[in-house]
């Protein structure tokens, strides 16, 4: 598996940060259901200090998209919009960074300048994402093994994207520029498995600091993977941290079967892969193909490209569903392009093979080059034709620096050409940082306890499984279930248990969630612990609270829930021997579980079922003749 | 000994001693390890006590001197040099338009010294920056100052006005001059007069979000500033800017009735009192108002100015003194931006009197900005008009400034200046108001 073939990722993790303020305005980190303004913005390639234009800008402004901005004053300003300058830093956010930091044990910097990255996709208002780093170097370890750390560095987060067609893409403004923690990884070897523990790792890490933001979305994982001595592939947004292995592992796959696709190359003496192109929309006048049909139909043209030594090797899979093709395929997906046909699946794309005949005899090519035709609106072939050509001139050398998205089957998807080193310069709005002894003093002193320490004491102090220990450390709040550990008079696991594990049950049964917050969890717990309602009872009540939106005290109402005591127990069950004195008759002992189901159904939320069990057996004993086990109430 | 520009202290000494300089690959051995980057200069106002390095990763990380254990050259570099692509060929037969510029943030890049934006790029680069601009016009780009619009004075402004009236004379279909947006009002008002009668469109233009960043409104500012300039059947001084906070509409102001009313806002430009002049959308212009200018017709330039005018603010309890002090340091005129209507304290009343009867002009506008001064309705304003101060209707401050710097420029003085200053020369009063 991976590892032994040379596959090395490198993972970076981006978590909000937890913070009053976004990291350079007073807006509040909130999210907004409604979007009362909006605006609309282009973005064009900065020039760098050096006078050049960025290769991944200059491909999104090539697509000549439009970006819609959405804001709503609860959660945006003039900063989000660039329209007002970044105020200071916020000091809070840059706090926690530096104790992120300190965490994983990496090195405070001495200054801290702001940098603008250019990101011009349009999820960055200025066309940049500020970011700056306030740690270098440094290393952790898991299970013996040393993993390295790059850097941390302190950044605002994007805008949350809405939705995309070929025109414009639609920007929610409320996430733009929370502040966010990147922790970025030397590379790793690529077993998937072990990238997940890593990860897994780092994110409770973070967690220790009480520091990070929790639920969906707040943490993100991006991957640079490579085979030792190809080019670097960026992976960006896995937001679940499961599909983290499966995409090493597609990643890993799908860069194995390009070196193969170079080698083959190689084998057969195609040193460079030469392209030709030509427009031969008239080849096609009357072709029954579907796929260019359509795009001819509203006046579109046909490009082919015919690529030296490349016949067969387009649609030729060295790992199962890897081919060239599909990589073609996906960058000009990548430019709203969806017409796109290689010569190795002409006869299934109803390319007729007078039509292929006709079209080699046109490009003058024969059977040991590929073609490609590109159908769409004039001006988007030609567009598209020079970016497939370099791609195809690139399959000489295997694996290209590109920058790919995960999907959420826990594939990649081409999305830009990698993004020079050019695309980062200061942010002159922002005076820098010294970060000064007394700074450094704060943090240390805020150092939390190792989460790995932390889950042990759990375990031990409270009698936890492994497991659960670790489920409640992860919950994200391991001080409040130890606060009632030690308040309630319940046992330890069955409040561990109510605060990690009920939530994720009541939300498969579709409870909406005010029925499982923290705060009416623990009131139940109250309930429980003041003998008002038995254990047994708190599913029922949290899902009354859920589907109802009542108390917890209503609920109990409603559900009818008085909590019993022994002696109105037992004149329940001694109700119940009675009637079935037959039964106990013929079956004896076991007439339990029977027995016990029947007093359950009448008892159950009233009264704790260990109580319930103990009072028939001393009944059931006493009709068949035995004397009590229990020391306590004697047959009547 | 290499560059090392902005670097002081224990950090220039350590630098030195290293023998680098900026732009070399240095190695800083830190008490955690080395780190490795390119050395980039030093802001202005930074510490001597921190070395800047830029990682591979082209992240800037400051390191304090004295924790480290050493500095050495890995690899000697070049200090980086700015060298854009060259510039688009213009299509033959389109209008030939004549770009000035003068600095500030359409033309601005990062400079290293402050580490601010600061002006940098000429107007040749600017123009590679918007290669659409050779679909629209012969652009032929001039840089006449390279300053921030702070620092403009009525002496650029002459020499603005002799140039755009030699590019008329050059056969230049339009003109633009791209400027800061700080005092671009002031400069439009200026040229509206200095210009008044001009035979093209001349199209005063800036950007509130720095050039250097993706999302700048600098290009399209430009674009439709060259467009208009070059292809507009009206003529005129006008200031382009967006409408509002889309990348979609450009407004044009009339030169002496536009006013910065936001400090970031794309939008921050404001006709007042009056409709905008036109409307330039991406396929053209979309609106024009009644009554501009048309194209062509005789013109005579009248570019002097004489900066010994004052624009003064009344605030309450403002001393007598403030007056006395803007006559001794020589001031001709003085527009005096009052309460209300039109109003200053008694005490000013008096001073301005004094200031009129030694021969200076006083005029009065109002600090509402809006609306129109008028000196005949309370007592204070009947005081003012007898102390010889003369009211200027609805023209703006900054306007009336300019104007007075003009007139006096022309070297009209007395009841000449003060006729001058009331005749309405560039559309700078309006004789109506209506409600918005």
């Amino acid at each position: 598996m991976g590892g032994e073939d040379g596959l090395l990722v490198g993972l970076e993790i981006h978590q909000q940060l937890a913070c009053s303020t976004k990291l350079f305005c007073a807006c509040p980190p909130a999210k907004s259901e409604e979007f009362p303004y909006h605006f609309e913005r282009r973005l064009r390639p900065a020039q760098s200090e050096t006078g050049r234009f960025d290769p991944a800008a200059v491909f999104e402004f090539a697509k000549g998209r439009s970006n819609m901005y959405f804001w709503n004053p609860e959660s945006s300003c003039l900063v989000e919009a660039d329209e007002e300058p970044p105020h200071p830093i916020s000091k809070e956010a840059l706090e926690a960074s530096m104790l992120a930091a300190a965490t994983i044990d990496s090195n405070l910097v001495d200054e801290v300048h702001v940098m603008r990255k250019i990101v011009i996709d349009g999820s960055n208002t200025g066309g940049f994402q500020r970011t700056a780093v306030v740690g270098l170097g440094g290393s952790f370890s898991i299970d013996g093994s040393r993993v390295g750390v790059q850097s941390v560095t302190l950044e605002e987060d994007a805008a949350r994207i809405l939705g995309e067609d070929a025109a414009s893409r639609r920007f929610a403004l409320d996430r733009m520029g929370v502040a966010l923690v990147e922790v970025a990884l030397e590379p790793v070897k690529g077993d998937p498995e072990f990238v997940g523990r890593v990860a897994l790792h780092l994110g409770r890490a973070l967690r220790s600091t009480g520091r990070v933001a929790r639920g969906l979305g707040t943490i993100r994982q991006d991957l640079n993977v490579s085979l030792s001595g190809g080019a670097v592939v960026e992976v960006k947004g896995v937001q679940k941290l499961n599909l983290l292995p499966k995409v090493v592992e597609y990643e890993g796959k799908r860069q194995r079967a390009l070196v193969q696709v170079a080698a083959r190359l190689k084998e057969s003496g195609v040193r460079r892969v030469r392209c030709r192109t030509g427009d031969v929309t008239a080849v096609f006048a009357r072709t029954s193909s579907a796929a260019l049909r359509r795009p001819l139909g509203v006046g579109g043209r046909v490009g082919c490209i015919a690529a030296e030594g490349l016949g067969g090797l387009l649609g030729w899979e060295p790992e199962p569903g890897m081919r060239l093709g599909k990589e073609i395929a996906e960058v000009a997906r990548a430019n709203s392009l969806g017409g796109v046909i290689h010569s190795d699946e002409f006869a299934r794309q109803g390319v007729a093979e007078s039509e292929a005949s006709e079209l080699r005899k046109e490009m003058r090519c024969g059977e040991g080059d590929g073609l490609v035709l590109v159908a769409g609106p004039q001006e988007v072939v030609e567009r598209v034709i020079p970016l497939l050509m370099s791609r195809l001139e690139g399959a000489v050398k295997g694996v290209p620096a590109e920058t790919r998205a995960a999907t959420d089957a826990g594939e990649t998807r081409y999305m830009r050409p990698r993004a020079g080193s050019q695309r980062m310069y200061p942010e002159t709005d922002i005076p820098t940082i010294k970060v000064a002894e007394g700074l450094w003093k704060k943090v240390l002193d805020q150092m939390p306890e190792d989460w790995s320490t932390l889950v042990g004491r759990l375990k031990g102090k409270y009698s936890l499984s492994a497991d659960l220990a670790l489920k409640v450390y992860d919950s994200g709040d391991p001080e409040e279930f130890e606060r009632l550990a030690h308040s309630l008079r319940l046992e330890p696991s069955f409040i561990a248990s109510a605060l990690v594990d009920l939530p994720v049950r009541l939300a498969r049964e579709e409870v909406p969630e005010r029925g499982y917050s923290p705060q009416v969890i623990v009131e139940a717990l109250k309930a429980v612990d003041a003998g008002r309602v038995a254990k047994e009872a708190v599913p029922a009540i949290l899902g009354v609270v859920g589907r109802r939106g009542v108390s917890v005290s209503e609920a109990i109402g409603e559900l009818g829930l008085v909590a019993l005591d022994e002696t109105q127990v037992a004149a329940t069950v001694d109700r119940i021997v009675g009637a079935e004195a037959n039964l106990i008759q013929e079956k004896g002992e076991g007439a339990f579980s029977q027995l016990m189901g029947e007093a359950m159904r009448e008892l159950r939320g009233k009264a704790d079922g260990a109580t319930v069990a103990r009072v028939l057996r001393q009944r059931l004993d006493a009709a068949l003749g035995k004397t009590s086990r229990a020391g306590g109430d004697q047959p009547s | 000994m290499g560059d090392l520009s902005g670097y002081g202290g224990d950090a220039l000494k350590s630098l030195k001693e290293a023998g680098a300089a900026i732009g070399d690959v240095l190695e800083a051995k830190t008490p955690w390890g080395e780190v490795t980057g390119t050395l980039v200069p030093r802001y202005l106002y930074g510490d001597g006590d921190h070395l800047v390095l830029k990682l591979r990763s082209g992240y800037n990380v400051g390191l304090r001197v004295s924790g480290l254990k050493g500095v050495r050259v890995v690899a000697k570099g070049e200090k980086p040099s700015f060298s854009p692509p060259a510039p688009p060929k213009p299509a033959k037969g389109l209008p030939r338009v004549l770009i000035i510029g003068t600095g500030g943030t359409i033309a601005s890049r990062i400079d290293y010294r402050t580490g601010a934006v600061g002006p940098a790029i000429t107007a040749a680069e600017l123009y590679s920056l918007v290669p659409e601009l050779s679909g629209i016009a012969q652009v032929h780009p001039e840089i006449m100052f390279d300053i921030f619009s702070e620092n403009i004075t009525p002496k650029h402004w002459s020499r603005l006005a002799r140039r755009v009236a030699k590019a008329v004379k050059e056969g230049f279909d339009g003109v633009v001059v791209a400027h800061g947006t700080d005092t671009l009002g002031y400069t439009a008002a200026a040229l509206s007069f200095a210009l008044a009668g001009v035979p093209v469109p001349v199209v005063l233009v800036g950007a509130q979000r720095s050039s250097d960043r993706p999302s700048s409104d600098s290009s399209l500012n430009l674009i439709a500033a060259v467009s208009v300039a070059g292809t507009a059947r009206f003529s005129g001084v006008y200031v382009a800017m967006h409408l509002g906070e889309s990348d979609d509409k450009i407004a044009f102001h009339r030169g002496t009735r536009v006013r910065k009313n936001h400090t970031s806002r794309r939008d921050a430009f404001v006709s007042v009192d009056v409709p905008l002049a036109a409307v330039w959308g991406r396929s053209g212009l979309e609106y024009v108002s009644e009554g501009l200018p048309a194209r062509g017709g005789a013109f005579r330039p009248r570019p002097r100015f004489d900066g010994r005018a004052a624009l003064i603010k009344f605030y309450p309890s403002m001393p007598a003194g403030a007056i006395r002090a803007a006559r001794r340091a020589g001031a001709k005129a003085l527009v005096i931006e009052g309460t209300g209507l039109g109003h200053v304290s008694k005490e000013l009343t008096k001073e301005l009197a004094a200031f009129v009867k030694a021969g200076g002009l006083a005029c009065m506008t109002s600090q509402c900005i809006e609306g129109r001064v008028n000196l005949n309705v309370y007592d204070t304003g009947r005081d003012l008009i007898h102390a010889g101060v003369l009211p200027l209707d609805d023209m703006l401050s900054e306007t009336a400034l300019a104007k007075a710097m003009w007139v006096i420029g022309t070297g009209a003085s007395g009841a000449r200046a003060r006729e001058l200053m009331s005749a309405n020369v560039a559309g700078e009063t309006t004789p109506r108001t209506f409600p918005s």
